[in-house]
């Protein structure tokens, strides 16, 4: 114990011990474990080296950028790899070793050479896929059948993402109007935690694997850097085992990812996924009306051939049916006239009885009325012989009776007119006038003549008939 | 999983448009029979054609459940 050190002494040897050692910047490899930036823009990292092979760390190490450096390095590393400066990365630096008393040893990054980064990321990606193809999956998603209609879409994405939206709207506003069903299934699509996130998400498409026709992985807008994550062996693996096909539109004009590689097709943009998705419908679309209208001609084909036969057969039919109607009607034509000539005979032979018949009628008739006739005339003979006898015997009775009338109508006659003159001769002596001339009168009560007075009483009026002129009196008195 | 139900009725649909296609150029086909094929091909197509451009009640159900046991 010669010598007692303060610390700070201590560090100020280490410090100049370094500063002897290390007196230009050394290139140093090494992989970035922690990365920070402060409000300053300082960065501070940890760097590390593992194991050969292995995840064991050997060595480790803080390390700086400032500020001014970082704001050059950061763009020109990261426009050279298509890579962040990130975490997990293998890097080349040129280092200048720094040591503080109070802060101890650390590397202060001057430089850094993204090649070796991209050739450590490449030989990752070739390990990454030579794995993928010694297990035979590699191949294994872009195997199965695309949907003759890819209509029901699961897609993974972001939901605040710029490509995930032009897709929906992409999709929804097709010009020939077709149908699609999509969900999105978000998930983290950048950095560290996009291999789980995305995994996830597959994992709840599978739950729904025989609904969705396609899954869809889509990435737009956003940086164009930070594609590591889809160089990731369990998410490519994933995909290989997926039972639906993927399609990839995760927006990087470079190099395929792995995860690219190994899904069933890969596509630049999401923008360029709804075309394909599209496209398949209006394929479909189109074959169907090609089938449709292939199917219309043929229908048109066979009606027309169909109409052409019925044209032919009713054409060689007309003959055909013309000649079975001459046949017909000359057949016809001899019945009738058969039928005729069979009519006549049996009018001409109906006429001839009729005609006897008339005749042994008319014969008949003549005998009877022959001897009705001489009945007749026999019987008004007879009758106007015994008409003729009554005749001359009744005018005899007749005569006679005249005669005896004619004799006693005279007699009655002379008797009479003696009787007359006798009358008339009495008459003129009697008539009322000439007795009354002669100074008689007649005396009437109630208009009958008064013969005695047996009718009449005192005060009774009486009238008296003069010849010439009438009296009304009053009885007085009577005298029997 | 191989073929989902969904698009075989896509597929079963324009197979047996091919087969009645074939069948007509094959002269397989009385004209009897054809009334009875034009009906059938005019529904199928018109099957598809809704299908392409119009939601199922089915398929909205679905996307429906879904919304509900995934959030």
């Amino acid at each position: 114990m010669n010598e007692q050190l303060k610390l700070s002494e201590l560090n100020g040897r280490v410090k100049k011990a370094i500063g002897e050692t290390f007196t230009a910047p050394v290139w140093v490899v090494a992989e970035i474990s922690e990365l920070k930036l402060n409000r300053n823009g300082h960065c501070y990292l940890v760097l590390i080296e593992k194991e050969e092979n292995g995840d064991a760390i050997v060595a480790q190490a803080k390390a700086t950028i400032w500020s001014y450096t970082f704001r050059m390095l950061r763009p020109y590393f990261e426009s050279t790899t298509g890579q962040p400066l990130t975490e997990g990365l293998k890097v080349l630096v040129s280092v200048s070793v720094e040591f503080h008393e109070l802060y101890g040893y650390s590397l202060n990054i001057r430089d850094i050479d993204p090649t070796y980064t991209l050739g450590d990321m490449a030989r990752r990606r070739r390990e990454i896929i030579s794995r993928l193809q010694n297990e035979g999956v590699a191949d294994m998603n872009k195997e199965l059948t695309l949907p003759l209609v890819p209509q029901k879409i699961a897609i993974i994405s972001s939901f605040t993402a710029a490509g995930y939206q032009d897709f929906i709207d992409q999709l929804t506003n097709n010009p020939s109007k077709y149908r699609f069903h999509t969900r999105l299934f978000p998930a983290i699509m950048q950095g560290n935690q996009a291999e789980t996130s995305i995994i996830g998400a597959l994992e709840q498409i599978y739950l729904y694997e025989n609904f969705f026709d396609v899954v869809v992985i889509i990435r737009g807008g956003g940086s164009q850097v930070d594609l590591s994550c889809f160089d990731n062996y369990n998410l490519a693996y994933f995909i290989t085992q997926f039972p639906l096909p993927v399609i990839t539109g995760i927006g990087h004009e470079k190099d395929d990812s792995i995860v690219d590689l190994v899904a069933h097709t890969r596509l630049k943009t999401p923008t360029a996924v709804a075309e394909f998705l599209i496209s398949g419908l209006t394929r479909f679309d189109n074959y169907l009306d090609d089938q449709k209208n292939r199917f219309v001609a043929s229908i048109d084909d066979i009606l027309l051939a169909a109409k052409s036969d019925v044209e032919h057969y009713s054409r060689s039919i007309i003959p055909l049916v013309r000649e079975k109607i001459s046949k017909g009607t000359s057949q016809l034509n001899q019945t009738i006239w058969k039928f005729d000539n069979h009519v006549k005979i049996f009018i001409q032979n109906q006429t001839y009885q009729l005609t006897r018949t008339e005749e042994s009628l008319r014969h008949e008739f003549k005998n009877f009325s022959q001897i009705q006739l001489r009945y007749l005339e026999k019987t008004t003979r007879a009758l106007s012989a015994s008409l003729q006898a009554i005749r001359l015997n009744n005018n005899e009775l007749l005569q006679r009776k005249i005669q005896r009338t004619e004799k006693s109508v005279k007699k009655i006659v002379s008797e009479r007119l003696h009787y007359l003159e006798l009358t008339s001769q009495k008459a003129m002596l009697t008539d009322p006038a000439r007795i009354l001339a002669r100074g008689y009168s007649i005396t009437t009560y109630n208009g009958r003549a008064l013969k005695d007075t047996d009718r009449i009483s005192s005060k009774a009026h009486i009238e008296t008939r003069l010849y010439k002129g009438n009296i009304i009196s009053e009885v007085i008195t009577i005298l029997k | 999983m191989n073929v989902s139900k969904k698009t075989t009725s896509y597929k079963e649909a324009i197979t047996e448009i091919e087969e009645i296609l074939k069948q007509l150029d094959n002269n397989e086909l009385d004209v009897d029979e054809l009334s009875d094929k034009v009906k059938r091909v005019s529904q199928l197509v018109t099957l598809c054609k809704e299908k392409l451009h119009n939601t199922e009640q089915e398929i909205d159900k679905i996307l429906k459940e879904m919304d509900h046991n995934y959030q």
